[in-house]
This record gives C-alpha cells, structure tokens and sequence, in this order.
C-alpha cells in the first residue's frame, strides 16, 4: 500500500460521509411527521403506474409490464416487494420500507416505487430537497 | 533480420489474444459465481466485484486497448448467459466508467498508486457508473441515495480485490507467457 492508494481511499471515504450527513438530519425531520399519510409511488419507465396508500392491511400489488412482472405487497404500514421474475433479483434485497422518501428499485423491469407522505408536497422538507 | 522481427511480432499478437481469451472466461466464471453468492442481502445492488480482478490484471500486464476488449467481451458474455438487454445497459455503462477511471488513473498514477488504489476507485466508478444510469431511466436523483454505503463497502471490497490482483500478478509474471508483458519499473 502506498500513500496514493491511501490518499485516495480517504478521499473515497469522506465523500461517502459527507454525503451521509444530511441524510440523517433529513431521517430525524422525517421522524417526526411519522404519522403522515404514507403513499407509494410506483412507476415504469419514468412513468407513473400506481398510487397506492399505505395502509395495516395487507394488499398485493403486481405490477405487470412488457419488462415482466413484480409484485409489490403492502403491509404494517409499510411495503416491500414480494416477489420479482427480474433475472438479479436485487429489488428483492430492498427489504421492507416504511419512512418516507425510502425507495424499491428494480433496474431490469425499470420499476420504482418512492415512499411519499401526503402533507410533503408542502413541508419543509421537501424545499430543502428540491 | 525484418522477417524475424515480423515473426515475433505475429507471435506476441496471438499470445495477447490468447491472454485476453482466457481473462475474459475467468472474468464470466467469476461473474457467475459471485451471482451464486448471496451478497446482495447488505445493500441492494452491491456486489463483490469478482471480474474485476481479470480487468486489473488485464491492464496491468497489456495496453488499454486490450483491456478495453475484455471489458467488452466481459460484458457481452455475462449478459448472454445471465441478464436480459436492459440489464446490459446497466452493466455496460458501469463497467466502462470503471474501465475509464481505473486506465485514467494507471496512466497518470504509476508508481505512486498501486494497484489496491485503483482497484478501490475502480468498484465504487462502477457503482457510480450504474446508479447514474439508474438515474437516466427513472429520472429521479433519489436513487443517489444509496451510492454513500455502496461506496464505503466498495472500499472494503476494493482492498480485498486489490490484494487478490496482486497475488494473481506476481505469479503469473513468473509464467513465461506472460514474460514479454510484464511491465518495467
């Protein structure tokens, strides 16, 4: 290892960081409109598809396109994808989503699904953002 | 005299054709074996960066050019036995900002960066490279969101491939095939 590689591994590192840092003053605003009104968005292509409202009961969402199909389930007030005929299967690692502004992607099939609260449109938060 | 030269020259072609041949199977067999492992469950998206070592080591040993043939094979082939087109769209634009960062960086970087340097700016150029095009599709920047921990992990990850390419190019420097590429310090 030579002082390059270490000059440049540090400034890998510090701009990860630096990039880190706003994202968790924007999680801990987000904190507090958790009681918000959660939708998803789910679109293809760029597109929108869907809007579908977070809800505790469960719901099936499947999302069929010409890319092939995903299906999205929601539940708990929160929403993962549930299953996904995607070659790399990545979307499926996303997990389960709940905040707004989390996102599920899925590259192959060119599907997105963004969390958004309903009062957001207004809120601080999002004219820090835009 | 000139015919021997020529001769020689014909010889050098074929074994730089021949390396880039078998670089780029072992890059897919490694492709494919890191598809087999379940790493993703860390980060959606990240990747150990297995054929990446061939890439390095391609550039390492032979002109940007050649290597610029392996990314390219590389791709192609992964994508044929693997991914679908759209997926190769993903996979080629990262593999060629890698493939540029990295080459830009042996060019201006010899002997003050070794290979491991290269190798951890060369994967996270990669992750850059697909979340940009990511980007392009869904047109939202919000996908940016995941570059931080996917860099960080492509440091680590970018070490321990930089120290496999080491190893990989000290022995086979001591392949007489390989003895007319090794480079001069």
């Amino acid at each position: 290892m030579k002082r390059g590689d270490l000059i440049l591994i540090g400034v890998v590192i510090v701009a990860a960081l630096a990039f880190f840092v706003p994202k968790w003053l924007f999680q801990n605003q987000s904190e507090n409109m958790h009681n918000a009104n959660v939708y998803a968005e789910i679109s293809v292509d760029g597109k929108l598809f869907k809007k579908v409202k977070i809800t505790k009961e469960e719901q099936l969402i499947p999302v069929k396109t010409d890319h092939g199909l995903n299906v999205l389930k929601v539940h708990d007030g929160g929403i993962e994808m549930f299953d996904a005929d995607c070659p790399d299967k990545v979307c499926l690692s996303f997990g389960f989503v709940t905040r707004a502004g989390d996102t599920i992607v899925c590259l192959p099939h060119r599907v997105l699904v963004e969390l958004k609260s309903e009062s957001g449109e207004e809120s601080d938060l999002d004219a820090v953002v835009s | 005299m000139p015919s021997s030269v020529k001769l020689s020259d014909t010889s050098l072609k074929l074994k730089k054709a021949v390396i880039i041949a078998i670089f780029s199977a072992v890059a897919v067999v490694l492709g494919i074996l890191e598809s087999l492992l379940p790493t993703q469950l860390i980060i959606p998206g990240a990747k150990l960066g297995l054929a990446n070592i061939m890439v390095l080591t391609c550039l390492y040993f032979l002109k940007g050019r050649d290597a610029f043939t392996l990314v390219i094979l590389k791709t192609l082939l992964m994508t044929l036995l693997l991914g679908t087109f759209s997926a190769f769209l993903f996979s080629f634009l990262g593999a060629l900002f890698s493939f540029v960062v990295m080459y830009g960086l042996m060019k201006i970087g010899r002997g003050h960066i070794s290979l491991l340097g290269i190798s951890v700016v060369g994967g996270v150029a990669h992750n850059i490279g697909q979340l940009t095009a990511a980007v392009i599709v869904f047109k939202t920047s919000k996908i940016f969101y995941y570059l931080p921990p996917l860099m960080l992990l492509g440091v680590v990850t970018g070490i321990f491939i930089g120290i496999a390419v080491k190893y990989v190019v000290a022995s086979l420097s001591k392949l007489s095939i390989f003895e007319p590429f090794v480079p001069e310090n």
